[in-house]
C-alpha cells in the first residue's frame, strides 16, 4: 500500500541544517498496523506527515497505492488525503466550537457527502465508539478518552484506508490509552492499514511491526508476534 | 458546508463576546459615519437631477473683466429672456426668476412668505409637479399664483386652494390657478408660491435696459443643441443689444449648478462645493477603512486560536480556497450585523445630523435601490475587511499548526503594525485638519467688524414704513424705543448691490472698477457706530445738498486714489446723456459687509437720493431689549398695521455668516471624534491580544524582578511607537491639506507648529489610556498562574 525510498527531509535555518529523514526506505502492506517509535527527534513525525500528505519530501520517492505521489500538488494531495486517510493526534484536535456531532460530520462535508447521508454515517460511528450520547456536547465539555473517541470517530468516518496515528495515547491515563488501543486494534482487524507513531512499548505491542528510527534512519524492524 | 461555516461564526461570535463587541461595533460606527455622509453627498450629487428636461435646462451667466481680475455671474437684466427666446433659435424656452417676500393674508392670517415672479415657461421647463392645475397656462393671467401644498396647508387649512383668493400686500387680490407638490430637499430653488412676470411689470418692477443684472435667467435649449452651440451664438448677446461692450454671455448646464460653481481666469468651470463633497468623501472613506482595519488587526491578532482550526480543516480535506471563502463569509456576515446595527445608529442620529448639515435627509426604506446600495455595502465592507485575514488565516500549514510549533510573526514590519499606522495616520490628519478648521473659525469670528453689532436691530420696509418713515423714525426716537435710526439699502450684514459706472477726477477710464453700494438717509456713522476718520456723517435736516452726498470707505479713498477725498465730486450717469454729481462728506474706516473671510472692497455709500429697502435701528441703552422692541412694535404698528413686527438682531445675521465653516468644523470634530474612537477600539483589543500572547514572558519577567511599571511600559511602548511613525507621516499630509484648504480665504491663519504639539499629545495621551489599561491588566497579573499554563 505504501512504499518510500531513499526519502530526505530536511530543515534549514538561516545557519544550520538539519536531516530529519535520512534516505529512508519502508513498506508497509495493505492492512498492516505498523508502529514507529525511536527518541524525540528522530524524524518520526516528519515521516508521519509526509505519509499523511501534510509535508512533502525534499528527494526521494513515495508511492501511495501505486502512485507516486511525492510531488503533487497541494490540491491533489489534499483530495487523495481527505478520501484515503485519517488521522488521530495526541492533542486531539477537536474544532472547539464545534459539537462531537460536527466535528465528526466535518470530513463528510469536505468530500461532499449530501446531508442525510452525513447524519446516518455520524450516527453510525458515534454509536460503534459508544460516544452518541455525547453527540451535542462540546469538546471541552468531555474527558479525555471521550476527546480522543470522538478524534477516532472523526478519522474513520470516511471509511479510509489508511490511519495514522500521532501518539494517540499521549494525553490519556492508562486505562483510556488501553481503550483507545483497542479501538485501533479492532479498526485494523477491519481492515484499515493503520501506522502509529509512539513512545509508548506498551502501545507498539498492539501493532504487527515495529519500525525504530534514529536520526531519520530505520535502524531495527521488530516483527510482533 | 454553508450551514457549517454560519454555525462556527456564530459560536465564535458568542464564545469571543469582547472581541466580537469591539468588532461589530468599530464596523457599525464606521459604517454607520460613512453612510451618514454618503447620505449627505448623494443629497449633494442629485441636486436639480430630477426635472426631466435637465440635459437641456441651463442658467445664464454673465462675464466680464473687472480691475484686471475675470468674473463671472449669475444675475442678468430682465430684458435677456425675452431676446434670447426671439433672435436665437437654438433657445426653445426661457424663464426669469426675481425674489420677493410678499404678505399674504387670508381674512385674519397674515404671513410673509418667499417665492418668485417669473414666466410661464418656469412651468414646462422645470419638473415641479402640480397636484391641481394646468401647468401650460397656470401663470397666464397677471393676477393668476401657484401656490405650494405647504402654503396651501398653512393658508386654507384642509380646504381645497384652488380657485381661492389671496389678499397680497394690502392692494392686490390674486387667485390659486395651481397647486403644486412641495419643493423637494434637493433643488436650489426656494419658493412657496409663483407669480407670472406680467405682475412684477405693472408694479413697475420690469424694465428694458442692459445694465441692471439683477434677475436670474433659466433656457431650454431646442434638443439637439449642444452647450458649446450655445455659448457660441448668445456670446455677444449683450454687444449686440447694447452699448455695453465688454460682457460676454454664456450658458451653465443644470449638472453643475450645485457643485460647479466657479470659474478660473479663463472662464472655465474651477470648482465649487464639489471641493466639499471630495473632503467629505474621502473622510467616508478613511472611516469605514480604519473600521476595516480594526477587523483585520483583531482576526490577524486571533490567529494563534484559529490556527488550529484551519490545520484541522486542512487535514480533513480543506483546501486553501475554500478556507478562503469560509473567512470572507465570516467577515461578510459580521458585516451584516454591523450593517443592521449602523442603520439603526443612522436613523437614530438623523435629525441630529439633519440639524448639523441643515439638511432633510431620510432613509428610503421603500427604495430597492437602497438595499441593493446597502447590501452592496456591506458586501464590500465584508469582503475588504476580511480579505487580509482570510488569505493570512488560509495560508497556515496544518504540520505546523497542529504540533503546536506555531508563532505568529513578530517581525519588524509586520502588515498588522502597518495597519495600525494607517489607522493612526488617518486619525492624526483628522485631528490636526479640526484643530486648524476650528482656529480659522474662531479667526474670522475675532476679525474686527468696523461696526457695533450688539442692540443692532433691522426691519424690512413693507406695506406703508417707506411713505411713514419720517414719522416712524421720529417716534422710534421719541418712544425712547431706538438711540438712532437709519434708512438703508440693505442690511448692514448683507451687500445687495455693486456698481462699476462711478466717474472721478483722475479715474483711468479704460478700466472698469467695481464697488460695492449701499445707501443710507443719514446717521449711518450714529446708527451703526461706524468710525469716521474724515469728514463727517449724511445729515441733509442740516445740511440740504447732502441728498447727493456720499461717503467713502478707506479702500474705495485707495482705489479712488485720493489724496483729500473730502469735497470730491463722483459723478454717475442716471442714463445715457445725464449724470448726478454726488459730493464726498465723509471717509469711514472699513468694515465688513459681505464676507468675514475676503479683505473689505471698495464701497460708496449714497445718500438719501437713492432707493431703501430696510430700516437700521439702534436700540436705547437705557431700557432693557424686550421693553425697547415693545416700544419699536407700537409704532409699527400704529404706522403699518396690516404688517406683523418682524425684525432681526444683527449679531446673530452676522453669525449666519459663519454657517459653512461652522458646519465643517463641526462634522470635522465629529468625524475626527468617531475615528478616534474606532481606532480605539482597535487598539484596545489588539493590546489585550498583545498581552495574552506575552503572558508567559510577562510571568518570567515578573518572577525576575520586574516592576509593574517596568512591565506596562515594556507593553505600552510598542504601540506607541507605532503611534510616533503615524504621527511623523500624518503630519505633512495633514500640513498641505489645510495649506490647500486656508488658500480658499483671503483672511486666513498660519498653520502653527503648536496645532501638531497639541493633536501629538492629543493622540498619544489616548492611545496611551487605551493601551495601558491593558498593559497594567497584564503586568498586575499573578505570574504564578501565567507560568503553571505552561
Amino acid at each position: 500500500m505504501i512504499k518510500i525510498t531513499d526519502l530526505e527531509k530536511f530543515y534549514r535555518t538561516e545557519e544550520v541544517e538539519t536531516i530529519a529523514l535520512n534516505k529512508l526506505s519502508i513498506e508497509v502492506k495493505k492492512g498492516e498496523f505498523v508502529a514507529i517509535m525511536g527518541p524525540s527527534g528522530c524524524g518520526k513525525s516528519t515521516l508521519l506527515n509526509i505519509l499523511g500528505m501534510l509535508d512533502d519530501p525534499d528527494s526521494g520517492s513515495y508511492v501511495f497505492n501505486g502512485v507516486e505521489v511525492a510531488h503533487f500538488t497541494e490540491r491533489k494531495r489534499a483530495d487523495l488525503r481527505k478520501h484515503n486517510i485519517g488521522f488521530v493526534f495526541q492533542s486531539f484536535n477537536l474544532i472547539d466550537e464545534l459539537t462531537v456531532f460536527e466535528n465528526v460530520e466535518l470530513p463528510l462535508i469536505y468530500t461532499g457527502v449530501p446531508s442525510a447521508e452525513r447524519v446516518k454515517r455520524v450516527e453510525e460511528v458515534l454509536d460503534k465508539m459508544q460516544i452518541m450520547h455525547r453527540r451535542n456536547h462540546y469538546p471541552q465539555q468531555l474527558s479525555g478518552g471521550q476527546q480522543q473517541r470522538v478524534a477516532i470517530s472523526r478519522a474513520v468516518v470516511n471509511k479510509p484506508k489508511l490511519i495514522l496515528a500521532d501518539e494517540p495515547t499521549g494525553n490519556l491515563d492508562s486505562s483510556n490509552g488501553n481503550e483507545v488501543m483497542e479501538l485501533l486494534t479492532d479498526l485494523n482487524e477491519q481492515g484499515t492499514t493503520i501506522i502509529m507513531v509512539t513512545h509508548s512499548e506498551h502501545d507498539a505491542r498492539y501493532s504487527h511491526r515495529i519500525i525504530r528510527l534514529l536520526d531519520g534512519q530505520t535502524v531495527v524492524e521488530n516483527i510482533m508476534i | 458546508m454553508l450551514k457549517n461555516y454560519l454555525k462556527i461564526t456564530w459560536r465564535n461570535l458568542r464564545r469571543h463576546k469582547a472581541f466580537s463587541l469591539i468588532n461589530i461595533s468599530g464596523l457599525a460606527i464606521g459604517m454607520a459615519s460613512s453612510a451618514l455622509i454618503l447620505l449627505w453627498i448623494q443629497n449633494e450629487v442629485s441636486y436639480d437631477q430630477f426635472h426631466a428636461k435637465k440635459d437641456r435646462l441651463y442658467s445664464v451667466y454673465n462675464r466680464s473683466v473687472f480691475d484686471g481680475k475675470l468674473w463671472c455671474w449669475n444675475t442678468t437684466p430682465k430684458v435677456m429672456a425675452k431676446t434670447l427666446k426671439q433672435d436665437y433659435p437654438q433657445i426653445e424656452e426661457v424663464a426669469r426668476t426675481s425674489n420677493n417676500n410678499f404678505l399674504f393674508t387670508i381674512n385674519d392670517k397674515h404671513l410673509n412668505v418667499p417665492g418668485y415672479f417669473t414666466d410661464p415657461g418656469f412651468l414646462t421647463m422645470f419638473s415641479f409637479p402640480l397636484v391641481s392645475g394646468n401647468k401650460n397656462t397656470a401663470l397666464n393671467n397677471i393676477k393668476d399664483i401657484v401656490i405650494t401644498q405647504k402654503l396651501a396647508k398653512k393658508l386654507f387649512g384642509n380646504d381645497n386652494a384652488m380657485g381661492k383668493t389671496i389678499k397680497i400686500d394690502s392692494n392686490a387680490y390674486f387667485t390659486v390657478s395651481a397647486v403644486m407638490q412641495d419643493l423637494p430637499n434637493n433643488t436650489q430653488f426656494k419658493f412657496e408660491y409663483l407669480m407670472p412676470w406680467s405682475y412684477l411689470k405693472k408694479i413697475g418692477g420690469d424694465d428694458t435696459g442692459w445694465g441692471n443684472n439683477s434677475i436670474q435667467t433659466w433656457a431650454l435649449l431646442k434638443p439637439g443643441v449642444t452647450e458649446a452651440e450655445a455659448n457660441k451664438s448668445i456670446v455677444n448677446i449683450t454687444r449686440s443689444h447694447s452699448e455695453i461692450k465688454d460682457i460676454d454671455v454664456f450658458v451653465h448646464p443644470s449638472g453643475k449648478w450645485r457643485l460647479y460653481s466657479k470659474f478660473d481666469q479663463k472662464g472655465k468651470i474651477s470648482g465649487g462645493r464639489i471641493e466639499t463633497i471630495r473632503i467629505f468623501s474621502m473622510i467616508a472613506a478613511f472611516i469605514l477603512i480604519i473600521a476595516c482595519i480594526n477587523f483585520m488587526n483583531l482576526s490577524t491578532a486571533r490567529s494563534e486560536k484559529r490556527a488550529r482550526e484551519v490545520g484541522i480543516r486542512k487535514v480533513v480535506g480543506a483546501l486553501r480556497g475554500s478556507l478562503i471563502s469560509q473567512f470572507l463569509g465570516e467577515s461578510i456576515f459580521i458585516a451584516l450585523i454591523a450593517g443592521l446595527i449602523a442603520i439603526v445608529i443612522v436613523q437614530l442620529s438623523l435629525s441630529g445630523f439633519n440639524r448639523l448639515t441643515d439638511k432633510q435627509l431620510y432613509i428610503p426604506y421603500s427604495s430597492p435601490w437602497f438595499w441593493f446600495t446597502a447590501l452592496s455595502f456591506i458586501l464590500f465592507t465584508g469582503l475588504i475587511s476580511g480579505s487580509y485575514p482570510a488569505l493570512y488565516l488560509s495560508s497556515f500549514r496544518p504540520v505546523s499548526v497542529l504540533k503546536g510549533t506555531f508563532k505568529a510573526v513578530n517581525a519588524l514590519i509586520t502588515p498588522r503594525k502597518l495597519l495600525v499606522v494607517v489607522q493612526f495616520t488617518f486619525a492624526v490628519v483628522l485631528i490636526v485638519c479640526t484643530i486648524i478648521i476650528r482656529q480659522q473659525l474662531q479667526y474670522a469670528q475675532d476679525r474686527e467688524t468696523g461696526y457695533k453689532k450688539d442692540n443692532l436691530v433691522y426691519v424690512m420696509m413693507t406695506g406703508n414704513v417707506e411713505k411713514q418713515y419720517a414719522l416712524i423714525k421720529n417716534d422710534l426716537l421719541a418712544s425712547g424705543a431706538a438711540a438712532a435710526v437709519s434708512k438703508t439699502s440693505a442690511p448692514i450684514t448683507q451687500g445687495w448691490s455693486d456698481s462699476w459706472d462711478f466717474i472721478w477726477d483722475g479715474k483711468d477710464m479704460s478700466k472698469k472698477i467695481d464697488f460695492n453700494m449701499f445707501n443710507t438717509d443719514g446717521d449711518l456713522v450714529k446708527t451703526m457706530g461706524l468710525k469716521l476718520i474724515a469728514g463727517r456723517d449724511i445729515d441733509v435736516k442740516t445740511y440740504p445738498t447732502d441728498s447727493v452726498a456720499m461717503i467713502l470707505n478707506e479702500t474705495a479713498v485707495k482705489t479712488m486714489g485720493f489724496k483729500n477725498p473730502v469735497g470730491q465730486i463722483i459723478k454717475r450717469p442716471n442714463d445715457a446723456t445725464h449724470f448726478t454729481n454726488w459730493h464726498v462728506i465723509g471717509v469711514v474706516k472699513d468694515f465688513i459687509l459681505q464676507s468675514p473671510y475676503e479683505p473689505v472692497k471698495a464701497m460708496i455709500i449714497q445718500g438719501p437720493k437713492s432707493w431703501f429697502n430696510v430700516i437700521h435701528f439702534k436700540l436705547n441703552g437705557a431700557h432693557t431689549t424686550a421693553e425697547n422692541l415693545k416700544l419699536a412694535e407700537k409704532v409699527f404698528k400704529k404706522y403699518n398695521p396690516d404688517y406683523p413686527f418682524e425684525y432681526n438682531f444683527i449679531d446673530q445675521d452676522y453669525a449666519k455668516k459663519f454657517g459653512d465653516e461652522q458646519r465643517i468644523g463641526t462634522l470635522a470634530s465629529l468625524f475626527a471624534g468617531l475615528t478616534i474612537i474606532i481606532s480605539c477600539l482597535g487598539l484596545f483589543g489588539l493590546a489585550a491580544y498583545m498581552a495574552q500572547n506575552r503572558i508567559k514572558e510577562i510571568g518570567v519577567r515578573k518572577v525576575l524582578g520586574a516592576s509593574v511599571a517596568g512591565v506596562t511600559t515594556l507593553l505600552s511602548k510598542d504601540f506607541l511607537k507605532l503611534v510616533m511613525i503615524a504621527f511623523a507621516i500624518a503630519m505633512p499630509i495633514a500640513w498641505w491639506a489645510m495649506y490647500k484648504w486656508l488658500q480658499g480665504y483671503s483672511y486666513r491663519i498660519s498653520i502653527s507648529i503648536w496645532v501638531f504639539v497639541l493633536a501629538a499629545l492629543i493622540t498619544i495621551i489616548i492611545s496611551l489610556i487605551t493601551v495601558s489599561f491593558q498593559a497594567i491588566k497584564a503586568a498586575l497579573a499573578n505570574p504564578v498562574k501565567s507560568l503553571r499554563s505552561e
